[in-house]
């Protein structure tokens, strides 16, 4: 786990770095290559460095250093231009309250669209040195697998094949199975082994069959501080249009008819 | 005679009752399930139960409560599945480290058996192999256990039949006379339990076919009383359905209150029930529970749950669900 927290950290203050160095690029870019006097350099940099706090605690409450999420998609970029708008803005603002000044639209436009790019790149390639360094054995996420079915194969192929930071080192399998592995992940028995196998440091459980055991799995997880995940398609949900989302407060998982895109934002 | 109790397997099917717990350790309308075979066993008989290290301290600790004193735990050096020395690997060793020399009374500890065990010694004949044998009457359900062919396809009374054929655990079963994990091994006959458990260490049911397939006779005791193989939820509900009937038992202790109680419940030592629905439900001891609707459910020990309807679950130790 400390090793995750230190790629976190570090990942953090890259991206501040990256923010930094993209309105400096902006900079020359716009005013050319020299440290003008009508505009100084370091004025406009200590602007900078008083909204990027501001620009990395957006990008944090959009969740874009959790876990899971996958830097390349589309929504994912969409967070990380929202994040380097309010940049600039905060940047604009902090500017003219510490200077009370203004200066060239579009070096803002040119520093949004470098620190857009500049972040999403640098999240791209980070996101991929991370899952590498995750994976590395003593996996930091030892990830358990209950079930050996059609789901429970398809779930390890797509962990390994996109190097997810949930490296799968057991199934268990609660009526016993003959395959003896399932993606060189060892079948290590039945539910039985499910205590053994948890002292071994798995800090993730997902189940992928048995759900007439789910109630137990989730109390043997609770109890050692691991998280339970469930497939949808233990419960029936095989459409892959599934979410959770809230009804008054209450958890729901929602799987509905077709829509227009449109529909999307007010769902 | 001596008594050998087998009591070193997993039960891996009971998960997760059987989680910390050896399945002949169960409760069974509040009695651990293989006490109802040792207060059976005439005195004079003693009686060693084989189990595995993972369960010695639980079994050593039950051993305790008993007023009975010729009891012995006798440790199978396994704690996995995967390690353990098979049901007659393990009646072999005994008999060959101890040396016996006697007429061996060989039961499976997770058995239920209605029947008078001093009925079923009285009725063996010296020198032969005698199993207690039921007719459980489903087919499919027999192919789960050792069945045996007698002459006579409806046996109607105790006096024990000789067995022409056992088949365990057969494919396609001729009849539903099973035999219940309960049997009399003469002393002339263990020689040969040792020689096969060498070669098939699992198959305690096998050396009924091997002693048949020598020509040694093997009779049959057929009972019409309750039996009970407690392998699984369903066959554990349904033999507390079955001792316990449209009652509730209320154990040491345990408290119920504005609760109504449908078919067969048993609320364990310290257990506190309020304002629930129950139906054929097992709590363990120090179980809470509030506000709940529970059906066809088992409760392990120190479960809590608080405004949950629940049907058909076994939950583990200590697990707690709160709305």
């Amino acid at each position: 786990m400390s090793r995750y927290r230190l790629l976190l950290v570090l990942w953090l203050l890259t991206d501040l770095a990256v923010f930094l160095k993209s309105y400096a690029i902006a900079y020359f870019l716009r005013v050319g290559f020299i440290f003008s006097t009508d505009f100084p350099f370091d004025h406009f940099m200590i602007a900078v460095a008083v909204a990027s706090p501001v620009w990395l605690a957006v990008l944090l409450t959009t969740r874009t250093f959790a876990l899971f999420r996958k830097q390349t998609e589309m929504r994912n970029a969409a967070y990380i231009g929202y994040s380097a708008l309010v940049g600039v803005a905060m940047f604009t603002l902090i500017y003219y309250f510490l200077f009370e000044q203004f200066f060239s639209r579009l070096l803002l436009l040119t520093a949004l669209g470098i620190s857009f790019g500049a972040v999403w790149l640098w999240h791209i390639v980070f996101s991929v040195i991370l899952r590498s360094l995750l994976r590395r054995t003593p996996a930091v996420f030892p990830t358990l697998i209950i079930g050996v079915t059609r789901e429970s194969t398809a779930l390890i192929e797509r962990l390994q094949k996109h190097r997810s930071p949930l490296t799968p080192v057991a199934v268990l399998d609660g009526h016993g199975a003959k395959e003896r592995e399932i993606g060189g992940v060892p079948v290590r028995g039945k539910l039985n082994k499910l205590d053994d196998v948890l002292k071994e440091g798995i800090t993730h459980v997902i189940q992928c069959s048995d759900l007439e055991q789910s109630l137990n799995l989730l109390s043997a997880c609770r109890s050692r501080g691991i998280t339970y995940m469930l497939l949808p398609s233990v419960l029936g949900i095989v459409e892959r249009d599934e979410r959770v989302e809230s009804v008054e407060g209450q958890p729901v998982t929602v799987v509905s008819p077709q829509e227009s895109r449109w529909k999307w934002f007010f769902r | 005679m001596q008594a050998f109790i087998l009591a070193g397997g997993f039960a891996t099917r009971l998960w997760p009752l059987t989680e910390k717990r050896a399945k002949p350790l169960l409760p069974l309308a509040g009695v651990p399930l293989i006490e109802y075979l040792v207060r059976d066993i005439p005195a004079g008989i003693p009686i060693t139960v084989s189990t595995n290290a993972m369960f010695h301290d639980a079994f050593t600790a039950w051993k305790e409560t008993l007023n009975r004193r010729d009891i012995s735990i006798l440790i199978e050096e396994t704690r996995s599945d995967d390690e353990k020395l098979g049901a007659l690997g393990a009646t072999a060793q005994w008999i060959d480290h101890h040396d016996i020399n006697e007429d061996v009374l060989l039961l499976t500890g997770d058995n239920y058996c209605g029947f008078s065990m001093k009925q079923f010694l009285d009725a063996r004949t010296p020198g032969e192999t005698l199993i207690a044998v039921h007719d459980i009457k489903d087919l499919e359900k027999a192919k789960a256990f050792g069945t045996v062919i007698t002459p006579s396809l409806a046996p109607t009374s105790n006096a024990p039949l000789p067995i022409t054929s056992f088949e365990e655990k057969p494919v396609h079963p001729k009849t539903s006379l099973v035999s219940t994990g309960c049997a009399v091994l003469p002393a002339s006959v263990l020689p040969i339990v040792i020689e096969y458990a060498a070669i098939k260490p699992d198959n305690v049911g096998g050396i009924f076919e091997e002693l048949l397939a020598r020509g040694l006779p093997v009779h049959a005791f057929t009972f019409s009383e309750p039996w009970f193989d407690v392998g699984s939820f369903e066959a554990y509900l349904e033999a507390t359905r079955s001792l316990v009937g449209e009652r509730f038992i209320e154990e040491e202790s345990a408290e119920i209150e504005q609760t109504s109680c449908e078919g067969s419940v048993v609320v364990g030592k310290r257990s506190s029930v309020k304002r629930s629905v129950l139906k054929d439900t097992v709590l363990f001891e120090d179980c809470v529970v509030e506000n709940c609707t529970l059906r066809n459910c088992i409760l392990d020990k120190g479960c809590v749950l608080k405004g949950v309807d629940l049907n058909g679950k076994m939950l583990r130790e200590k697990t707690r669900l709160a709305l």
